[in-house]
This record gives structure tokens, C-alpha cells and sequence, in this order.
């Protein structure tokens, strides 16, 4: 042996190594840096499984936080009829197995086996669609292998018609109809996604999880109404409705500090559980949607801008007999006889359209327009309902000369129940106007509120005039027709009650009216404004509804525990 | 490095190593075999060389710490089998709180409440009296109208989802809470005491009636 061959076979060795070590830098190079991407994506691919996590869309709760809208999680029961026929003796299986799930899903075993022939061919029918955990965890336990579940988040209303109309109600796509609707920002939710890696056997590899995009929940709402005063409200309205034959009756409470609505009740009223039952007008709210000619109520109004201007004071004097023609507008009428010699808290209790009439000449047609518009009429209220109405105020400078005397007593505009509100609220609250409310916030997860309410009141009139107008709504309480069905033992009620006619095409209807009683209580510092109205298809007086607003006044104070009044009525002239 | 080692290579006849060459034809020589070259270590260099126990050493705590990975990673991946169990134990008993809270919704809905109470024959309170503690002034309220004599029982407001929900039935109520009660009292001696000298005292305790609250015993 020589070294210098033992060199050269060392030197040869060495670059064999070299090259070696070369080759597999390079294709190590090659896998981890230059394709390591392509190459991890293709490994995730076979381990990698994407999950969408569910976030839960908010709740509505009432002021208190009782329930009125809840998510809900359900399951639909699918089955794959290729599957279930591809089996040995599969007709005996199958209707084996489909009995055996409608003993627990009280369905007909024929409807199942139907869906299932329907489509042999088909890996996806459902059999049934939504059911409770408890249904869902029996189907289960059968192991039937053919049947599979499908989670769905459902929304369950457990109050039922309780604020149905405000509440509204969810559709198969999405939020169909009142504040499910139009708060939908606060509440919906959005879906996450997480990608987790499993082993051979689905469980997934530990610390492999990487969540892509959180879910996000929907935030609460919280509304102002209070929920078993809703419901008293609620079931007293239907029970006058039912009574009076009305085709519809709203109730509105409002709290007169700040415009807060504690209860708006409609009949007919959805049950946001059973939509499919419900009449088509039962869907929204009657009270924010529908406008009507309020008729008298207006006429505390007309007072209190009067007032307000300085033209007139409580004992103003008229003469208004039963009818009288005024100038270019024709014979304007009262509904009943009584004294022609009223004084303005008079012509109130006697709601004598004449002497309302008599009373606004002294007043520029254009000013009486603004303290209407001032009150809120002509406008959508602050609360923005779904499909909520603005009514209808038409500029002075539209009213025709009868229009002109009619508007003041409610005829010739439109108002919703809760304008009426907000404007009783006016009146109560000492001239001002509180912005109208149905939401306390929307309140995220992380303890933010948005959506807070107004706070900004705007005075419509003086607070002379405000107390002076509720003064003689007082004289309506305790010597009108209906005071009899108007008194709440131990508390002072100021009210005024309207009939109002119902135009139709080409003039006013022989057998429709809009019965309604406003007011406000206790009378020498207002804490709650009620409005109860109710369309009837009959030649009936406001009479008949007002024991309906004396039961909902003594609920709300009952309610809320207001302290009984501790002074008297004042006792106003009301005729000379 | 090399310092420890003996460089060796076959020697040829050459002059100048005799006294080494006659040494390897003496032992050559003894076991009777031709001339051979052996490395012979000098005392100093055997004690230097590597002793079996560090390998056997180095090679056990090898095997250790591969043993050792082996059972963290079992230990790991039996971990992730709990999690996922413990994960699905979870989300299911989620499930049945939510089903549950559900439940309680639906049974304290309004008219739930208003049909039971009106059930077991509570009427709507005509004349509620308040007493306001911070002036002890006791005020009054109108109290709820019930002007069609059916209190909470009316049932004008539905609920489609009262549908087959019973309503509570006083007798068999009190027939349960009787039955609780027994199951109370036979459980109870048989509860185990912490001290025997304390059972006579324990058992001459009255069970405590579910529907009475518990006053406090006073002197």
C-alpha cells in the first residue's frame, strides 16, 4: 500500500460524502424552505378539519331582564334514503326504524317512509325539522345508522303573545317583522371558525387547534316595557276588544318623566312562537303603524295652545249650541245636547266640537299648526318601529276652511296611539316633550351600551298652560258622562275621551268608529300617560271604553306604586 | 492525542532496534509461535481509557430518555383522548342547561304564573296597602281590576308554547313535598355521623320540614 492511493481512495470517499450531503441539503432546502407551503397545506389538507362555531344571537329581555326572546339550539333529523335502502331486508329495517323515531317524534311512521320513497336515489331528507334536545337525544339513543342531526339554532319566545308585536318574530330567512327586525344589528351574532387537526381516529391532535375568525354574540336589548304590565295591559285591552267587537284595540302606558313606553299593546297580537296562526294584520303593531283620526282627544291640545298663546284662559267664555255654521265651512255639530254656555274647561268636559271650534278663531291657523306639529303630530316618533307610521298634519296653509276648525277637535289628521302618548306625555310633563322610547340600550358582551335613549325634552307649552289644560281634564274625571267608570279610589285622573269618525272613501263611515280615552295620573304630578283606543264597527260612544282605561290607569300606578294624591280636585266653572 | 497511543508498525531486520527485536523473539519465542508485534500499553494509558460504566451509563440514560419521551407522549395524546371527552361531556351538558333554562323561561312566563296562581285559587289583590320604610308612612294603591272575575286564569294572552304544560296540582304538590320529606327522614339516620357521641344527639334533632323556613333556635 502506498499513501499516496490511500489519499486519492480517502479524497474520493470525502467527495462521495460531499456529494452526498449535497444532494440531500439541497433537497432538504428544497422541501422545508422553497415548497414548505405547498407541502404543509397538502399534509393540513389530509389532517385539517374545519369547524364553524356557532355564535348565539342576543336575547331581548324586558326592563327588568325577564325573557322575551331567547335563542334556542334545535335539531333537524335527516336521513340519507340511499343508505337506508342499500341495506339487507331494508324495507323491514327502515319501517322497523321509522316507527321507532315517530313514537318519539309523535310523527305518522307513513310520512317518514314517504320522504324516504320520495327520493331513493337522494343522501338527504329531512324527517323532521327542529326539534327540542330532549326529542333529539331519544331519536338518538335508537343508533339507527342511517339517521343523522343537524344543529340549528332556533329563538324561542317564552312569554308567547306577550309584547308580540313589538318583539316580533323570525322567519326561515332571518328576522322577519318588529324589533327582531329592525335591531337586527344589535342582535345577530357571526359564525366563527376554527381548524383543528385530527388523528386517524377524529380526535384531534392536542394543542393543534387554530381558531381563524372568533364568533361573535349578538348583544341584548333591553326594552323599556315592563312585562307583566304588558301582559295585564294586554289581556284587559282583549278582553274590552272581545266585548266592544272591535276589529283592533291598542293601549299605549308611557312614563311621563322621560317618554319611556312601559307597555304598547295591540290587539290582535302575534304569538312570535306560532306566527303561521296568526291574522295578517296580528303581525306588527297597530299602535306605531296604524294612524287613525283621533277625534276629541285633540281637544286638550287645542286647549293647552291656547292657553299657550294667552288667548284664553280656563273660564273663557263661548256660546256653543248643538250646532252652528261657520263661515265657509259649513254646519259643524256636537255629538250631544247640553249647555250652550260653556266656559273652556266646560266645553272639555262636555267635548263640544262648537265651542272648541268657536275657541280656535282666536288663533292663527298657522300657529295651532305648529303647537300640533310641536306636539309630535305630522312626525315619526324618536322610536323608528318597523313600518311605524308618521300620521298625517298637513301645512296650514293646506287646510281647507272646515279642515281648519276640524283639525282641532281630531278630524282631518291622523296620529298614531303612541303620538297620542307622546302628546298626553307633553301635557303632563309640564309642556315637555320627552323624545318617545322603547329601547333602554343594546348591552354587548364586553358591558358597552349603545342605542341609550334620548334624554333631550323640547317645551311645546308653558308649564302654566300645561297645568291648567290637566286641571281641566280633571273637571273631565269628576263630571263628565263616564266619571262614574273614571274614578281610581284615592288618586286625582285628568283624561279626555274621543269618538272619532272614520273616513272612507268619499266622506265619513255611518258604522265605524275609533273609540279611545287619554289621560294622565295622579293629576297634581303626572308619573304615567295612558291611551286606550279601539276601532269598532258600530255607532258606539267612547263611554264604553273608558272603565278599560280607569283598570289600566290603576294597574300602572299599582304597578309602578305610586303614592296616592294627598290634595283635592280643583272644582273649575263649566258654564256661566 | 496520539501521545497515548503506541505507533507500531512490523519491524524489519534492522540493526539499530535489536534490543526490541530480541524482546519480541523472546515472547515469540515462549508461545511457540513466529515472530509477532503486539501493542503493549504502559500502565498510564490503561487507566486512561474510557471504563465500560460511563457507556453503560450513557447509553441507559439514552434509553431512559427515549423511554421517557415515549411515555410523555402517551401520556400526552391519552390527555388529548380525556380533552376531547371531557370537551364532549361539556358541550352536552351545556346543551341541557340550555334546555333546562329554557324550560324555566317557558314555566315562568307570565301566564304560567297567572294560570297557576289562578289554579290554586289566588285572586288578583283589590286593595294593596305599601308601608315605605324610610318615613313608615303606609300608602295605598287602586290594586288590579278583575272585571271579569277570572283573575290570571283568563288565558286571553296565549302561549303557544304552554301547550301541554300542566298546570300544578295542589294535593298531588303536597303528596310530593310529603314524599320528600320521608325520603329525607329515612336518609338521614342512615347518614353517616362524624362522632358516635354526637349520633343520640343528631337523631333527637326534628327533621327539618321542607316547607317550613328554618328559624333559628334562640334562648
Amino acid at each position: 500500500m502506498n499513501t499516496r492511493r490511500a489519499r486519492l481512495r480517502i479524497s474520493g470517499m470525502v467527495l462521495v460524502v460531499f456529494l452526498m450531503v449535497t444532494v440531500f441539503v439541497v433537497r432538504l432546502v428544497d422541501i422545508q424552505v422553497v415548497r414548505a407551503d405547498e407541502l404543509n397545506a397538502q399534509s393540513l389538507e389530509k389532517r385539517a378539519q374545519e369547524l364553524i362555531t356557532y355564535g348565539v344571537r342576543g336575547e331581548i329581555v324586558d326592563a327588568h331582564g325577564a325573557v322575551l326572546a331567547d335563542s334556542v339550539e334545535r335539531y333537524d333529523i335527516t336521513v340519507s334514503p340511499r343508505a337506508s335502502l342499500a341495506r339487507e331486508n331494508a324495507m323491514g329495517v327502515i319501517a322497523d326504524g321509522l316507527a321507532r323515531i315517530a313514537a318519539v317524534t309523535k310523527q305518522d311512521p307513513d310520512d317518514l317512509m314517504a320522504v324516504i320513497l320520495a327520493d331513493p336515489a337522494s343522501d338527504f331528507e329531512y324527517l323532521t325539522q327542529g326539534v327540542t334536545l330532549d326529542t333529539f337525544r331519544a331519536v338518538d339513543a335508537l343508533e339507527i345508522p342511517w339517521v343523522y342531526f343537524e344543529l340549528r339554532n332556533g329563538r324561542s319566545y317564552p312569554n308567547g303573545e306577550v309584547a308580540g308585536n313589538l318583539v316580533g318574530f323570525i322567519g326561515t330567512d332571518g328576522p322577519q317583522a318588529g324589533l327582531e327586525y329592525t335591531e337586527d344589528a344589535c342582535l345577530a351574532s357571526t359564525d366563527g371558525v376554527s381548524i383543528f387537526e385530527k388523528g386517524e381516529d377524529g380526535v384531534r391532535i392536542p394543542g393543534s387547534e387554530v381558531t381563524t375568525r372568533e364568533p361573535t354574540n349578538g348583544g341584548t336589548l333591553r326594552l323599556t316595557i315592563d312585562r307583566d304590565l304588558q301582559w295585564w295591559v294586554q289581556q284587559r285591552m282583549e278582553q274590552a276588544a272581545q266585548q266592544l267587537g272591535a276589529t283592533w284595540a291598542t293601549a299605549v302606558v308611557i312614563r311621563v318623566s322621560d317618554g319611556k313606553l312601559m307597555a304598547v299593546t295591540d290587539y290582535p297580537t302575534v304569538d312570535p312562537n306560532n306566527v303561521n296562526d296568526a291574522p295578517r294584520e296580528a303581525l306588527g303593531s297597530v299602535a306605531f303603524t296604524t294612524p287613525y283620526e283621533p277625534g276629541s282627544t285633540i281637544k286638550v291640545l287645542t286647549a293647552a295652545s291656547l292657553l299657550d298663546a294667552g288667548v284664553v284662559n280656563q273660564s273663557s267664555q263661548i256660546l256653543a249650541p248643538y250646532s252652528r255654521e261657520f263661515p265657509g265651512a259649513g254646519v259643524i255639530s256636537n255629538a250631544f245636547y247640553g249647555p250652550d254656555q260653556l266656559t273652556l274647561a266646560g266645553a272639555l268636559v262636555e267635548s263640544s266640537n262648537t265651542a272648541i271650534a268657536g275657541f280656535s278663531e282666536l288663533l292663527a291657523p298657522e300657529a295651532r299648526h305648529d303647537y300640533l306639529a310641536g306636539f309630535g303630530f305630522g312626525e315619526y316618533t324618536e322610536v323608528g318601529f318597523n313600518g311605524e307610521s308618521s300620521g298625517t298634519l298637513y301645512p296650514a296653509s293646506e287646510w281647507d276652511r272646515r279642515t281648519n276648525y276640524t283639525v282641532q277637535f281630531g278630524q282631518g289628521m291622523t296620529a298614531t296611539s303612541v303620538q297620542m302618548a307622546s302628546a298626553y306625555q307633553t301635557l303632563a310633563n309640564g309642556g315637555v316633550r320627552m323624545p318617545v322610547s322603547l329601547l333602554e340600550g343594546c348591552e354587548w358582551p364586553d358591558g358597552t351600551v349603545t342605542e341609550a335613549p334620548l334624554t333631550e325634552g323640547t317645551r311645546v307649552v308653558s308649564e302654566t298652560a300645561a297645568r291648567q289644560t290637566v286641571e281641566m281634564m280633571e273637571m273631565v274625571a269628576t263630571s263628565s258622562g263616564s266619571a262614574p267608570n273614571l274614578q281610581i279610589p284615592g288618586y286625582r285622573v285628568a283624561v279626555k275621551s274621543g269618538t272619532a269618525e272614520v273616513a272612507e272613501a268619499g266622506g265619513y263611515a255611518d258604522n265605524k268608529v275609533v273609540l279611545s280615552y287619554a289621560g294622565m295620573a295622579p293629576a297634581e304630578d303626572p308619573q304615567y300617560a295612558v291611551v286606550v283606543t279601539a276601532g269598532v264597527n258600530d255607532r258606539v260612544f267612547s263611554g264604553r271604553i273608558a272603565s278599560t282605561f280607569r283598570d289600566v290607569m290603576a294597574q300602572t300606578l299599582t304597578t309602578f306604586r305610586v303614592p296616592p294624591s294627598t290634595t283635592p280636585s280643583p272644582n273649575l266653572p263649566l258654564t256661566w | 492525542m496520539s501521545a497515548n497511543l503506541a505507533y507500531a508498525r512490523p519491524l524489519r531486520n534492522e540493526p539499530s532496534r535489536d534490543a526490541d527485536r530480541q524482546h519480541v523473539q523472546q515472547r515469540g519465542a515462549a508461545r511457540g509461535r513466529p515472530t509477532h508485534i503486539e501493542i503493549v500499553t504502559t500502565r498510564a494509558q490503561r487507566n486512561a481509557r474510557p471504563k465500560l460504566a460511563y457507556s453503560v451509563i450513557t447509553i441507559v440514560s439514552l434509553f431512559l430518555i427515549f423511554a421517557g419521551q415515549l411515555l410523555l407522549s402517551i401520556v400526552v395524546s391519552d390527555g388529548a383522548y380525556q380533552l376531547s371527552g371531557l370537551q364532549v361531556q361539556q358541550k352536552d351538558l351545556l346543551r341541557t342547561e340550555q334546555a333546562l333554562l329554557e324550560k324555566l323561561q317557558i314555566l315562568g312566563s307570565t301566564q304560567h304564573l297567572a294560570a297557576n296562581a289562578a289554579h290554586l285559587g289566588m285572586v288578583p289583590g283589590s286593595n294593596p296597602l305599601y308601608l315605605d320604610l324610610s318615613t313608615g308612612a303606609v300608602s295605598s294603591a287602586p290594586g288590579t281590576a278583575d272585571p271579569f272575575g277570572c283573575g290570571g286564569g283568563c288565558s286571553v294572552v296565549a302561549n303557544s308554547l304552554l301547550t301541554g304544560v300542566p298546570l300544578v296540582d295542589a294535593a298531588s304538590a303536597a303528596a310530593q313535598t310529603a314524599a320528600l320529606a320521608a325520603q329525607a327522614a329515612a336518609v338521614a339516620p342512615a347518614s353517616p355521623q362524624p362522632e358516635a357521641l354526637h349520633a343520640t344527639a343528631a337523631q333527637s334533632v326534628p327533621i327539618a320540614n321542607p316547607d317550613v323556613l328554618p328559624a333559628p333556635l334562640t334562648n
